[in-house]
């Protein structure tokens, strides 16, 4: 499933888009190193983090899209880079672990 | 000596928002280059930790790419406090930073053994009050 395809389905903010591609694993963390080492090119990363630094990090890993849990919305220098960089980002109301469970159900990860 | 593309970044110490832009140019041009995309990984990975490095503990410092037909070399050095146990300094976990830092997502510990997990040759020369210099050579050849 694409990323607008599943912004879709699960009814998330679309804070800005990108490049629309599948959404083949995920990744759950707010450490960045944790994050850079470990995420999968493909993924959704699920995180709290709302800083400039989550889209450079997500540009290092090239994430398919980020997903900003718990109703955070990118601060206005992160809204500003992910739209340059061309980044998804997506906002859930949900914790990490039920948004983790959605991309799981609707992208079959 | 083979011909090389050398790239020169001033890292701000200063500023965390513009962190990141060195390591983002060398993966561009990397990229442009045809170099295969885990190659650039391991470099964009390596260089960007060493860059938020110099922005957390060393208020920045100077980014050098030099890019050869088979291999990157990058060279990282700061005019900060300088490292007093590299040793300990590369254990997984070990931070010295600050619970300010830690709130922006860094500071788990992990910066140096993820520039020499993803670099294939990592030389440290630190001296405390002095400053620190990173060496990575990242090979092309997977």
């Amino acid at each position: 499933m694409t990323v607008s395809e599943f912004a879709k389905q699960a009814g998330y903010t679309v804070f800005s888009e990108g490049e629309d591609r599948a959404i083949g694993s995920g990744y759950c963390g707010d450490f960045l190193s944790n994050i850079i080492s470990r995420a999968t090119d493909d993924c959704a990363w699920l995180t709290v983090m709302n800083n400039v630094n989550v889209a450079a990090v997500a540009t290092l890993i090239d994430c398919a899209c980020i997903i900003l849990c718990e109703g955070v919305a990118p601060d206005e220098a992160f809204a500003a880079r992910a739209k340059q960089l061309g980044l998804w980002v997506l906002g859930a109301k949900e914790n990490v672990f039920e948004a983790a469970k959605k991309v799981a159900e609707l992208c079959g990860v | 000596m083979d011909e090389c593309i050398r790239l020169e970044y001033d890292v701000d110490g200063q500023n965390f928002a513009s962190a990141g832009h060195a390591s983002e140019s060398v993966k561009r041009m990397l990229k442009q280059m045809g170099v295969p995309a885990q190659t650039v990984r391991r470099v964009a990975i390596a260089m960007y930790e060493g860059e938020i490095n110099m922005v957390i503990h060393a208020h920045g410092g100077k980014a050098v790419a030099e890019i050869y037909p088979d291999h990157i070399d990058i060279t990282l050095a700061d005019h900060g406090p300088g490292i007093a146990d590299i040793s300990l300094a590369m254990q997984a976990g070990y931070s010295t930073a600050t619970e300010n830092i830690r709130s922006l997502g860094f500071g788990a510990g992990m910066g140096l053994p993820n520039m020499k997990k993803y670099s294939d040759d990592m030389q440290i020369d630190s001296t405390v009050g002095v400053g620190t210099t990173v060496k990575l050579r990242v090979d092309f050849e997977e």
